[in-house]
């Protein structure tokens, strides 16, 4: 065991050197390659998303900044064992590994019997976590999807959400081993994988809120984008909910009033402190948020703007910060967290690659009311980000468990943590 | 400045070596004899001497990583590799990254057609090939090794890329390069690939 241990710290140790080259050799090359322009404005750059649509026009200063790829097996128990002693939480509370060995896992879901499912990202997993006695079993339920991210369970069935297809699962719990092809409920969806992610979150009468990001940083979007549909998996019917929302990729219902929240990535490219991702609320059906001609309610954009102005659109309910990359949320409705805690937005962000010092692998805390006014945010979890660009984990959704702990998703070490509170 | 780098990246490997090998040493054992169903396919030394089957020495440990999870998953399909990779660990596979890594990659031949080299490496700047897979095609990270691969298996994973038969790694993705290229940009591209040194 301990030899175990001092091999993988030392292979880590080799895997850090091997990286510094790659890092200088980078760099180098980055000096001979031109700026890179970006003509985002036209139809033909969306008809079909070019190779390196996540750039946008870079300055001198960032070129080289690009997603960083995880480990690709996730972290060992070992480390992750390790990990876990280096988060913060606040007094009273509790983080520990609920499940190792969920690759890539994404956005979760709870069955009506006790199994959780777990979407995932490139992987094209779905999986379905069973406890046996306090062990848990991790089962891949579904292989090959497309980008499956979410889902969400109704009435026995497991819905998923890959790209463009809306797949329903009947009576899941009892078909584990074989859930079969799934019957596909809504298919009026884009198939661009850029930004084609998505999530599903279940309101009061059933339908899913759906989001549909643009193929790309920052252009004239495709009209069957850019927006929050609300479909309705019984009858594939859909209403667009709201506009001008760049990449969404997490939201809840309120338990309050009923009204939809969703978290909102902002366009890269500008600099590393502008502009802030957001939180925003639709108060009413086809509210425009200002993509992409404002940026956090308060910032024209300098190509697309085109004469709107910031108070035309929605503004957000807070500025979460540049780059943070805030995914999964969901509003605190437990008992078991202190009593402050009850209606709080517990947010996910997933961290940045948009930014010479990252920021974000953390869960956020914002305090706010039904009206959506006054809200504040402070740090719930932090500790899975080293030095400048180190992840050690990225969290990305958040699910509320039963006993009213929070179970949290982790796509870069492929695990899912339990955050729990007891009075000292 | 090349100087510099060179010593500097020679440090870091020797370093790198020194605190692999003898760590290392009884799990080498182990994924030597685990290999070698490997080698019957992708060829001593992981050099492939079968058509349409890749070289797999000297490709990076993440990227040898990131494509036996794609194919454990499923998500990329092979009716060959399929069944040997269903039932492998994360601990298996986190030791072939580090085996083939380590492996000394293919030195490529004498180029038999230098004038279709030159018209591949014109595609390879207007593709823009070096921005992922470095300016030596040696691949870094997830990025695969380029330099010195099979031609004929080039010229199978940009077809296989176009024709959405294989999605990369990531979000940005090899399929959206390769859709638009024309197949006589993809054989120039991959005689040059195969046979850069």
């Amino acid at each position: 065991m301990t030899s175990m241990f001092h091999r993988s710290v030392l292979a880590l140790a080799a895997v850090a050197l091997l990286a510094g080259t790659s890092v200088v050799n980078a760099q180098q090359q980055d000096k001979n390659r031109a700026l890179k322009k970006y003509e985002s404005g036209t139809k033909e750059f969306w008809t079909h998303p070019p190779d390196d649509w996540f750039l946008g026009d870079e300055t001198e200063a960032q070129k080289g900044l690009a997603p960083p790829s995880g480990p690709p097996t996730g972290a060992s128990e070992a480390e992750l064992a390790t990990m876990m002693k280096k988060i913060k939480l606040p007094p009273g509370f509790k983080i520990e590994v609920y499940a190792p060995g969920v690759l890539a896992a994404r956005q979760m879901a709870w069955g009506s019997k006790g199994t959780l499912f777990v979407g995932s990202f490139g992987l094209g997993n779905v999986y379905a976590i069973k406890d046996n006695n306090g062990k848990k079993e991790v089962k891949t339920i579904l292989k090959g999807l497309n980008m499956p991210t979410g889902l969400a369970v109704k009435d026995g069935a497991l819905y998923v959400i890959a790209v463009d297809k809306l797949i329903r699962y009947d009576d899941i719990e009892n078909k584990l081993d074989n859930p079969g092809e799934g019957k596909v409920v809504y298919d009026d969806m884009p198939s661009y994988a850029a930004h084609g992610w998505k999530y599903i979150a279940v309101d009061k009468d059933g339908w899913f809120f759906l989001p549909f990001g643009p193929p790309f940083n920052v252009g004239i979007p495709p009209t069957s984008v850019s927006q929050i549909r609300r479909v309705d998996p019984k009858t594939g019917n859909a209403e667009i909910w709201a506009l001008g929302v760049r990449n969404s990729v997490g939201g809840d219902v309120d338990p309050r009033t009923g009204k939809f929240w969703f978290t909102e990535n902002a366009r890269d490219w500008i600099s590393d402190d502008l502009p802030s991702d957001k939180l925003n609320m639709i108060n009413k059906i086809g509210e425009h948020f200002g993509y992409p001609y404002c940026h956090q309610g308060n910032l024209p954009d300098d190509k697309f703007a085109m004469g709107h102005k910031c108070s035309e659109f929605t503004p957000p309910v807070l500025n979460l910060g540049a780059h943070v990359a805030p995914l999964g949320m969901k509003f605190y409705t437990g008992d078991q967290f202190p009593a402050e805690y009850k209606n709080n937005i517990l947010i996910a962000e997933h961290g940045s690659w948009n930014r010479h010092k990252y920021q974000g692998a953390r869960i956020m805390r914002v305090i706010v009311g039904p009206d959506g006014k006054n809200a504040k945010q402070e740090v719930f979890a932090s500790g899975w980000l080293e030095g400048d660009q180190g992840y050690l984990g990225r969290p990305n959704d958040i699910i509320l468990a039963k006993d009213g702990s929070i179970l949290v998703a982790d796509d870069w070490a492929g695990a899912i943590y339990r955050i729990s509170y007891s009075k000292k | 400045m090349r100087r510099q780098f060179s010593s500097y990246a020679i440090g870091a490997l020797s370093l790198a070596v020194l605190a692999f090998v003898p760590a290392n040493a009884a799990d080498n054992a182990a994924i030597k004899e685990k290999a070698a169903v490997c080698s019957g396919c992708h060829g001593e030394n992981g050099i492939s001497q079968t058509e349409n089957i890749p070289s797999l020495a000297g490709q990076p440990d993440q990227f040898i990583q990131w494509q036996l999870v794609f194919f454990r998953a499923g998500s990329r399909k092979n009716d060959q590799m399929q069944p040997i990779v269903e039932e492998i660990t994360n601990e298996d596979i986190r030791n072939f990254g580090a085996y083939f890594s380590q492996m000394t990659p293919p030195k490529a031949a004498e180029d038999s057609d230098p004038d279709l080299s030159k018209k591949g490496a014109q595609v390879a700047v207007g593709r823009r090939c070096a921005s992922c897979h470095t300016d030596s095609f040696a691949g870094t990270k997830a990025v695969a090794r380029l330099a010195g691969q099979r031609e004929e298996y080039l010229v199978k994973a940009l077809r296989d890329y176009k024709a959405g038969v294989r999605v990369g790694g990531g979000v940005a993705a090899m399929a959206d390069v390769a859709y638009h290229m024309s197949d006589e940009e993809i054989t120039a591209v991959s005689h040059y690939l195969a046979y850069f040194k």
